[in-house]
């Protein structure tokens, strides 16, 4: 079944704003969805956690929307919204009901011009607690909570803008001054940083007249900081490991692997490899440890779609009490090897494809979902019509494709290996099921 | 405040609603009692499909605790024709997904599949509802995941404050006091025949509906569903017994689960609430979005936006078929455990001292009534809400008179089911977190009486 086209507009403000609009008018909901091309990777030593604490500053008011109102005026207007950051970018959307678009496109063109009029030291301590509170919830109260921040410590170097994750450290958050937020507003939030998508039900005119409008004013930044060198060598060129005692009741085993970028067509073959290793009760992971040899309680891998020099593949198995923990690792690591030596077969190719197809049916049916995509390419490519070739591409990869690149990347001298091992006292010390703790 | 030169600053009015109507429902029923909804969507090539059941873990015997939820677990673990992996790719060749779960009140297996394909998807989903083989070996390996999975629970902060709320405010002989999924005293007992009992059972058509959404010609849905589930035997009986939601909280009492070196306390506060077939259910929506429901409730705007305690205050009714949970929850930093506890008593008691403003109670029926086409926009939450309506026995019109039913509410009703159905001064307060930080503190508030329990190295817990 083809998913269908999605048409679209693409064009650019005077002040540089990119404008893209997918007209849809089988729903009365309407999506507009804003990346900011500014993520943690913008950010220098000493300033970690800055982006996404910015983020949070951003629903702080602006010259004429009051602490926390944007929020209030998008549910009263029965629309949903967030604002989420991440390693490449930052971006805000709002769904509405589709009388109530021009009311976000307002909201969005304040805060983008004004914010700093609302600004105070006030705002900017509370919502520093709040983020703390965030990254206490997310990550440090949390079983096997440091992950995150210790495979991509392994995966790209001291230096590298990906070396630290989006959350930041507490130090970094403390440091951050009222000086550093309106010096970041000025140099990454401006109209030619960003990719505003509209889609659903408008019309392209319209959409247009109110850009113009509410955005038109704000000038442009003519000079945004270009990136360092990301580029990074294709393999670690070493196996890497750490030990991680940590308050859980089973050990886990997680794994890196330094892969090429996303929009990289080895890319595309190692998201299917991911599919087929740990996508599902008959993929090879689920099939082996969890159903057939019972090593794992769950499995699971999958790619990081970043575009910084390289990014990652990132797996997990949890191992099941009275397991040792080598014998799953070991397990694991044959199956990711056997896919680099054997190609899959035309079945579970058609199988995969046949699941990523209807999923991105199902994701596009939602125009939430389409105004993200479009940003995400147009923001990270340069080319939003992946909206519509990035799925046929997926489906051209061949099994040969997908061995080569699991061959490539599923090497000792390429993976970082992070193991959680229960504290003492906090180990089982008798297996809930006697029989299988041989 | 100064602008920018040119911003525009006065905010937009809203354009004309386009007209928004719940789509169209066919429903019939078979002669075995089956109900069967269609719901067509043009354009929506991705459909939706689900048998539903009304039977959850609620109606189990206690005995059996965790029987239900793993019941609908092994569905897809092989049948009378194909193993579980035969069945798994026979799902993926047809690009569909097929997913089985049981919660308190109903028991539902999903498919979601491009329309070209539904036929063959739906043969796949009456095999599993009416022909399951509950392999002993799949069930033993399902059962130990369940047990394993309890292990984790407990080292979860969240799930360990989940579980230790729930069986501190029903009392034991309720369902609701125990996990839906069973504790491990009853889990490891389970066998196959456990579940095929249930099945028995509980799978009977007079129990069921099927409810199909999307790109779908209603005929073809209402002869395919013929075809699959017209031979599917009555078994005379529909009836679900009768379910005990005792409440276990008599006076309000603290009940603290000690973690050494935890940077956050998990909160929760309340009682047992209201069942979903409560008359008061449109004015407590309203009410439950003012408290703890929007971003700018009353909750969140205190301890996130104000004071900063957590990156998020709620408040809200898990409403089932019995007297769900009523529950008000945050996670915040140690040091601000016993101050965050003050300021939600305080909120839980203003809602019920006075009015709500015209502004709060008009952004929370604006945001109930406008958000109600966002909801709906896809099969999936259609299907859904119509399995919803047909497991409590709601009546067919129950979504196109919502939103007339959320206008209509006052702030005076407000008022009225916040006293009749929040009730701080007998509410369990539950703390998961570092009681050697903030016990002292605690102690001195006087809040109530405090009872502080130590986690069991998680071997004898198991």
């Amino acid at each position: 079944m083809p998913v269908p086209v999605v048409e679209f507009s693409d064009e650019r403000l005077p002040n540089g704003l990119r404008l893209i609009v997918a007209e849809d008018h089988l729903a009365p909901v309407v999506a507009v969805n804003l990346w900011y091309n500014v993520g943690s990777k913008h950010e220098v030593a000493g300033k970690t956690g800055f982006a996404h604490l910015f983020e949070h500053v951003m629903f702080q008011g602006s010259a004429n929307v009051g602490k926390a109102e944007h929020m209030a005026l998008v549910q009263a207007a029965g629309g949903t919204l967030n604002g989420t950051t991440w390693l490449d970018r930052t971006n805000y959307y709002e769904t509405m009901p589709s009388h109530q678009l021009e009311l976000a496109l307002w909201l969005e063109a304040d805060r983008m011009g004004t914010l700093l009029a609302a600004l105070n030291q006030e705002n900017l301590d509370n919502q520093r607690d709040v983020v703390k509170n965030e990254k206490r919830w997310s990550y440090d109260n949390r079983p096997y909570g440091s992950w995150n921040e210790k495979l991509l410590g392994h995966l790209f170097p001291p230096g590298h803008p990906y070396h630290h994750p989006t959350i930041g450290s507490m130090e970094d958050l403390d440091a951050a001054s009222v000086d550093d937020v309106k010096a970041f507003f000025a140099t990454w939030y401006a109209p030619n940083n960003a990719v505003l998508s509209v889609a659903g039900d408008c019309e392209r005119a319209q959409v247009r007249a109110w850009a113009d409008r509410y955005f038109g004013p704000i000038p442009a930044n003519p000079v945004i900081p270009s990136l360092p060198d990301m580029s990074l060598p294709e393999l670690i060129g070493e196996e890497r490991r750490e030990v991680v005692e940590d308050r859980v009741p089973l050990a886990r085993v997680f794994f890196g692997f330094r892969t090429p970028v996303f929009g990289d067509r080895r890319f595309d073959a190692l998201d299917l490899a991911s599919q087929l290793l740990a996508g599902g009760k008959g993929s090879r992971l689920h099939r082996r440890l969890v159903r057939e040899e019972r090593l794992a309680q769950d499995v699971s891998i999958g790619l990081l779609p970043v575009i910084g020099g390289a990014s990652a593949a990132i797996g997990s198995v949890t191992v099941r009490p009275g397991v040792d923990i080598a014998a799953a690792e070991a397990a694991y690591l044959e199956e990711l090897e056997k896919l680099a030596t054997e190609l899959p077969t035309e079945d579970e190719m058609a199988r995969a494809k046949a699941l990523w197809e209807a999923d991105e049916l199902g994701a596009l049916a939602r125009v939430e979902e389409r105004a993200d995509r479009l940003s995400a390419y147009a923001t990270l490519f340069d080319d939003p019509a992946l909206i519509n070739t990035l799925l046929p591409r997926y489906l051209a990869v061949t099994a040969e494709q997908v061995r080569d690149a699991a061959r490539a990347v599923f090497r000792a001298d390429n993976r970082v290996v992070v193991t959680y091992i229960p504290r003492p006292g906090d180990q089982p010390a008798d297996v809930a099921d006697d029989e299988e703790a041989a | 405040m100064s602008g920018r030169a040119g911003m525009i600053t006065q905010r937009p009015v809203p354009g004309h609603p386009r007209p928004y109507e719940f789509p169209a429902t066919i429903r019939t029923s078979l002669a075995n009692g089956l109900r069967v909804m269609v719901t067509p969507m043009p354009g929506r090539a991705l459909v939706a499909a689900s048998l539903s059941l009304r039977t959850g873990a609620v109606d189990e015997p206690s005995e059996i605790g965790g029987a239900t939820v793993l019941a609908a677990r092994a569905l897809t673990e092989g049948t009378e024709v194909r193993d579980a992996i035969a069945l798994t790719e026979a799902a993926e060749r047809l690009g569909a997904s097929l997913h089985a779960e049981s919660g308190w009140d109903a028991t539902s297996v999903s498919l979601d599949v491009p329309a070209t394909r539904l036929e063959p998807a739906m043969d796949l989903l009456a095999e599993v509802v009416r022909r399951p083989a509950f392999p002993g070996s799949e069930v033993e390996r399902l059962r130990d995941e369940r047990l394993t999975d309890l292990l984790q629970a407990r080292a979860d902060p969240r799930r360990r404050a989940d579980e230790a709320y729930v069986s501190s405010i029903y009392a034991p002989v309720s369902p609701y006091h125990r996990p839906a999924g069973g504790a491990a005293d009853t889990v490891e007992a389970l066998t196959a025949t456990d579940l095929r009992r249930i099945h028995a059972s509980a799978y009977v058509p007079e129990r069921a509906a099927l409810v199909v959404a999307g790109d779908v010609d209603p005929e073809a849905v209402l002869r395919v569903a013929e075809a699959l589930f017209g031979d599917w035997e009555a078994s005379g009986s529909g009836a679900t017994a009768v379910i005990d939601d005792t409440s276990a909280v008599t006076d309000r009492f603290i009940r603290v689960v000690h973690r050494p070196g935890a940077v956050q306390t998990e909160v929760r506060i309340g009682h047992p609430g209201l069942r979903r077939l409560h008359p008061d259910y449109h004015a407590v929506s309203v009410m439950g979005a003012i408290l703890g429901g929007l971003f700018n409730s009353r909750l969140n705007m205190k301890l996130r936006e104000e004071k900063g305690y957590t990156y998020g205050a709620s408040a809200g009714f898990d409403l089932r078929r019995a007297r769900g949970p009523f529950t008000a929850r945050a996670a915040v930093n140690t040091d601000a455990t016993v101050p965050a506890l003050g300021e939600f008593l305080v909120e839980l008691d203003r809602i019920r001292e006075g009015l709500v403003t015209d502004p709060e109670i008009n952004a929370a029926r604006d945001y109930l009534v406008g958000v109600f086409p966002l909801r709906f926009e896809t099969p999936g939450p259609v299907a859904g809400s119509l399995a919803g309506l047909f497991v409590h026995g709601l009546p067919d019109d129950e979504l196109a008179r919502y939103r007339t039913a959320i206008e209509a509410v006052t702030p005076d009703d407000v008022l009225r089911v916040a006293r009749d159905h929040i009730h701080p001064e007998r509410a369990a307060i539950v703390l998961v977190g570092d009681h050697d930080e903030f016990g002292e503190a605690l102690a001195a508030a006087g809040i109530a009486p405090i009872d502080v329990q130590v986690d069991a190295d998680p071997a004898t817990a198991a």
